[in-house]
């Protein structure tokens, strides 16, 4: 049995982003789970027999936010690497800890990258592009990236150190409060680009193309109040009615 | 033309795969996807035109645990490609706005009828994660390594062979349209613009107030304020 090495996680690291390669109703994520912590499996048991038990136990259910899934990755190899010494949980244990890991980071990651920060950086990118600017596209992908890239490739490190303390109270609130900043900026820019698809360049659009556009807020206000039709099913019948408005005009 | 619809479709199963299987890192959202077809095809006020409104459409789509999400990765370029496509045929002005308003409707169809693909390819991931598990039992370590490959390789082939049956499809069918009909689209154009983005920016209002009484006057001071400074400063 040996320690990891920081090849280790990184070649975890570079396997995370391959998590969601054989996404599934059944297992969701487990497969690819199981591929990204092979390295650290790889190293600790050096018996097959006992490294194919490990290996299949991983390719069992697991889902979580795929850019927090690197900080369960480091700490769950941090405890193979206790039970591979003897002194970690059992294996039952190893898998109720994973599961509440997967739960918790879903929960915090899904508000943090999924509904805050993905919509803040298309908000920052359309910004840009409403300029007429293909800086928009690349606004866009370096604002999520910085975060989302960031915290793949050093949230392995960083879970492995950790251990099942990863999710300590004060770094949920760190999280939490990261969440609630980008939500209010991304309150701003929403008040921004709405100020300068009014007055691009300080030049007023004309007053149908405003009416329009406050009209679209109104109903896009109405229609998110409900889960059914979807945002997509609300622009498809907007759309058909436009073209149905002005060709039996 | 050859060598652009060839690189679209390569972009379209790029795309795909950015969306679920690898990354994640947003190369698949359609502002950056119509971008980058922009710069393929040589025409930008279109594909962003295109791309805007998908994009402001698609922040507010989130995969979300087992949901199957709708399809803006193959919508994006189908969306941009078949608009430019029908642009760089005859450049008019009105023409372009014809074109996007078809780019923009034959993204969302392409978006919405991509959810079946995506649960079937996911089905077919099921019983290749089964494969895999007994693989493993049996021994064959490596087993792992090409379940993985194979879902690739799948997500690559079905999301270039959406976007090309797509892409020919709306050219196909939009194209007479969008050129006989020009005018009748580029008005309906003027009418849709602004109703998709304020629909889409709705979506976000709503996600980032999450009726907070505070949130919702920081919007409003924000466009105010911004509204100020655009009429201050500009013409």
């Amino acid at each position: 049995m040996g320690r990891l090495k920081s090849r280790d996680l990184w070649r975890m690291a570079l396997r995370s982003l391959f998590l969601q390669a054989t996404f599934n109703y059944e297992r969701q994520q487990g497969l690819g789970w199981a591929w990204a912590l092979q390295p650290a499996l790889e190293r600790l048991y050096p018996d097959p027999v006992e490294l194919r038990e490990r290996l299949t136990e991983h390719t069992a259910y697991f889902n979580t936010q795929p850019t927090l899934a690197s900080l369960a990755l480091g700490a769950v190899a941090a405890l193979e690497e206790g039970r591979a010494a003897g002194e970690g949980p059992d294996a039952a244990a190893l898998a109720r800890i994973k599961s509440v890991l997967g739960s918790s980071l879903a929960a915090l990651g899904d508000r943090l990258f999924w509904f805050t920060l993905r919509p803040v950086a298309a908000l920052l990118g359309v910004l840009v592009a409403l300029g007429g600017s293909w800086l928009g596209a690349v606004a866009l992908w370096v604002c999520y990236n910085l975060f989302h890239l960031g915290v793949r490739f050093l949230g392995v490190g960083w879970g492995y150190r950790a251990g099942t303390a990863v999710l300590d109270p004060a770094k949920r609130r760190r999280f939490e409060r990261l969440t609630g900043l980008l939500g209010l900026l991304g309150t701003v820019l929403t008040g921004v680009t709405t100020a300068w698809l009014l007055v691009p360049g300080g030049e007023p659009r004309p007053l149908v193309f405003q009416t329009v556009l406050a009209a679209g807020l109104g109903l896009g206000l109405v229609a998110a109040a409900r889960p059914r039709p979807s945002p997509t099913e609300w622009a498809l019948g907007v759309g058909a009615l436009c073209v149905a408005a002005t060709w039996f005009r | 033309m050859s060598l652009q619809v060839f690189a679209t479709l390569l972009l379209g199963g790029v795309a795909v795969l950015d969306a679920t299987p690898i990354a994640q890192t947003l190369l698949s959202q359609p502002l950056v996807t119509a971008t980058l077809l922009g710069a393929i095809w040589g025409e930008w006020r279109v594909a962003l035109e295109v791309g805007v409104v998908l994009q402001i459409l698609a922040a507010s789509t989130s995969p979300i645990g087992a949901r199957t999400p709708e399809d803006y990765a193959s919508g994006g370029v189908v969306g941009a490609g078949v608009a430019l496509a029908i642009v760089l045929r005859r450049h008019l002005l009105m023409l372009d706005d014809a074109a996007a308003l078809v780019g923009v409707l034959a993204g969302l169809v392409t978006a919405t009828f991509g959810v079946p693909l995506i649960k079937w390819q996911r089905r077919r991931n099921e019983g290749l994660s089964r494969w895999c598990e007994a693989e493993v039992r049996r021994g064959d370590g490596g087993a792992t390594g090409a379940a993985q490959r194979a879902g690739v390789a799948l997500a690559f082939a079905a999301g270039a062979a959406y976007c090309a049956a797509c892409l020919a499809l709306g050219v196909w069918l939009l194209g007479p349209l969008a050129g006989r009909h020009s005018l009748r689209l580029a008005r309906a154009w003027t009418l849709a613009q602004p109703l998709w983005i304020g629909l889409g920016l709705a979506q976000l209002l709503q996600a980032f107030v999450q009726r907070r009484l505070i949130r919702a006057a920081l919007f409003a001071m924000a466009m105010l304020a911004a509204w100020l400074l655009l009429m201050m400063t500009g013409h």
